[in-house]
């Protein structure tokens, strides 16, 4: 008897993939919002050239959204960017998911090496410190714990902030 | 505690011993090495130790392509294209770092140069950038601290664009290190002290961040303990070839550890002030470290009373309290320092070391964009940063 070897294409993940997408939208539009409203986040970003531009991205041909500094704001520009100045990978979607859902922060994410960055590394940096933020804007402090380092404090403007973002400010990227 | 997920890597050929140097002619002929070119300083060359290699390569009927000892204290983008151009006129085919972390991140530039046949170095700057494995290269440290030798890092200066470009990839590892105590039997006391804290500083913080793991402990544990047992004869007798090699080994053990956990706010802190005030990286490591452990002290207790092991040695270690290890580790720290500030006058403050006060604030604002901070287990502001370094000062 002899037996047939086929080759293999597995599944894909649409379901993860699909998660995916929806937290780059919502994380892309969240940005944009919060790069025009909080001051740290301002402050982080009022340092890179204009027209700079980072996409974060699923290794290898995965879901990926950019971002563009505009008149001194993060704009959203969705998966328009094919290449950026700062290329931030998750490494496959399995390592995406789970930070993107979000089970992991981005420090771990890096210490795993669940990340990696491809660029200015002191702009990553600053990022990463924008990433925290609007993370703990995004979510209660109760997730946001387990994620970073230190939690940002909830000002009035901040828990301000939530408020716009969960109403109009996502929806609008204003 | 096992990490719930944790990578290590190290391919670097270590070469460690009594006239080491002589074998580097046959492992060039295994990497298929013809022609090398050396990449070194005025300083190496000086003391006699480009002639020592020079004889090592006697008899074996290899040609020496090129060597080039003009390498300033911190490694420019200029200095790394006039290598490459030498590297392609005299037709070399692998390269031999022979000096301190300056020559090694030269010679690692120039590797991304010829073998990207590229001559725009800050293309390739950045982490993960370099897609291509690279010439051979062979790295003889001269001093012991960098660990360079094994890391997958480099930082070369563009004077032009007045910037510092950090490279970092896997590729920038080199093929050997090679460990020859004739090497670093005339580096000067002070130099040898301020190293030797570069490198203890490597192994601590490897130990206390964010991506430690249990291999990267191991290397940093080991070397810790070697240099406790040696540091301090190899600044008061340098011609203690023993020693000197302990030393050489133990710095290459925490380039291992560092290279696979990365480090922390001594770093950021000690890269910052470097970049603004000039101070050599390895007095900024001897004046941060007991301040950044103190710092890193809420969030690792644990951890940094284990190094009091390896610090202090086994009596001291059993007679303390678990409670009071971390505090005491600190303290060890503290007084190697005074010993090692008596030995030879290496500065204990940034005062000391020549910074003046009103310099603090930009020290503290770029150190918290240094890439050395994300793996901190402790996440440091400006303010943070600010207090840290007025503690520091005096």
């Amino acid at each position: 008897m002899t037996v047939e070897y086929r080759p293999i294409v597995p599944k894909i993940k649409r379901f993860k993939i699909l998660v995916i997408k929806i937290v780059f939208i919502v994380l892309g539009r969240a940005f944009q919002s919060a790069s025009q409203h909080d001051e740290e986040i301002k402050r982080e970003i009022s340092s890179w050239r204009d027209g700079f531009t980072l996409i974060m991205k699923v290794m290898p041909d995965g879901p990926y959204m950019g971002l563009e500094k505009k008149n001194n704001m993060l704009e959203f520009k969705g998966s328009k960017l094919k290449q950026a100045d700062l290329e931030i990978y998750f490494r496959n979607v399995e390592s995406a998911f789970m930070i993107m859902t979000p089970q992991m922060g981005s420090h771990q994410a890096f210490a795993e090496k669940r990340m990696s960055i491809k660029g200015d590394l002191g702009i990553a940096t600053a990022f990463t410190r924008a990433l925290v933020i609007v993370m703990s804007v995004l979510y209660p402090e109760f997730i946001v714990k387990r994620l970073v380092k230190r939690v940002p404090p909830l000002t009035i403007k901040r828990a301000g902030l939530r408020v716009w973002l969960y109403t109009l400010g996502i929806v609008l990227g204003r | 505690m096992l990490p719930s997920y944790y990578e290590f890597h190290n391919p670097v050929k270590i070469i460690s011993g009594n006239k080491a140097l002589d074998n580097l002619p046959s492992e060039l002929e295994i990497l298929g090495a013809k022609r090398p070119m050396v990449v070194t300083d005025k300083g190496v060359a000086g003391a006699g130790l480009v002639k020592t290699f020079i004889d090592s390569f006697g008899s074996s009927g290899m040609t020496i392509g090129a060597i080039f000892d003009d390498v300033p204290p911190d490694s420019s983008s200029e200095v790394v294209e006039k290598i490459t151009a030498i590297f392609r006129q005299n037709k070399c085919d692998s390269l031999v770092a022979l000096g301190g972390g300056s020559v090694i991140d030269t010679a690692k530039g120039v590797n991304i140069l010829v073998t990207e046949n590229s001559d725009d170095l800050l293309k390739f700057s950045g982490a993960e950038v370099l897609k291509k494995k690279m010439k051979p290269l062979v790295v003889i440290p001269t001093t012991s601290g960098t660990g360079s030798e094994v890391t997958v890092v480099a930082v070369i200066s563009d004077i032009k664009r007045n910037l510092k470009m950090p490279f970092a990839s896997t590729y920038l590892l080199p093929d050997i290190a090679l460990l020859d105590p004739r090497m670093t039997l005339t580096l000067p006391p002070k130099m040898t002290a301020a190293t030797a804290m570069d490198a203890m500083c490597h192994a601590v913080e490897s130990y206390i961040n964010l991506q430690k793991n249990p291999m990267s402990d191991a290397y940093a544990v080991a070397a810790i303990e070697m240099i406790r047992k040696n540091i301090l004869t190899a600044v008061s007798d340098g011609t203690n070839a023993q020693v000197r090699l302990a030393m050489a080994n133990a710095s290459t053990m925490a380039g291992i550890a560092f290279s696979n956990s990365m480090v922390g706010v001594v770093h950021a802190l000690g890269h910052a002030a470097g970049g603004i005030c000039h101070i050599p990286h390895g007095v900024a490591m001897n004046i941060f470290l007991p301040f950044g452990l103190e710092y890193n002290l809420p969030k690792c207790h644990e951890n940094i009373g284990k190094l009091l092991l390896p610090i202090a040695g086994a009596e001291v270690y059993a007679r303390t309290p678990e409670s009071r290890r971390a505090e005491q580790t600190i303290n060890y720290i503290v007084e190697l320092r005074k010993a090692l500030n008596d030995l030879c006058g290496l500065p204990m403050n940034l005062k000391q070391a020549g910074v003046t006060e009103d310099k603090l604030y930009e020290i503290a604002q770029a150190a918290i964009n240094d890439p050395s901070i994300v793996m901190n287990p402790r996440e440091m502001d400006a303010n943070d940063a600010l207090a840290i370094l007025k503690k520091a000062f005096q």
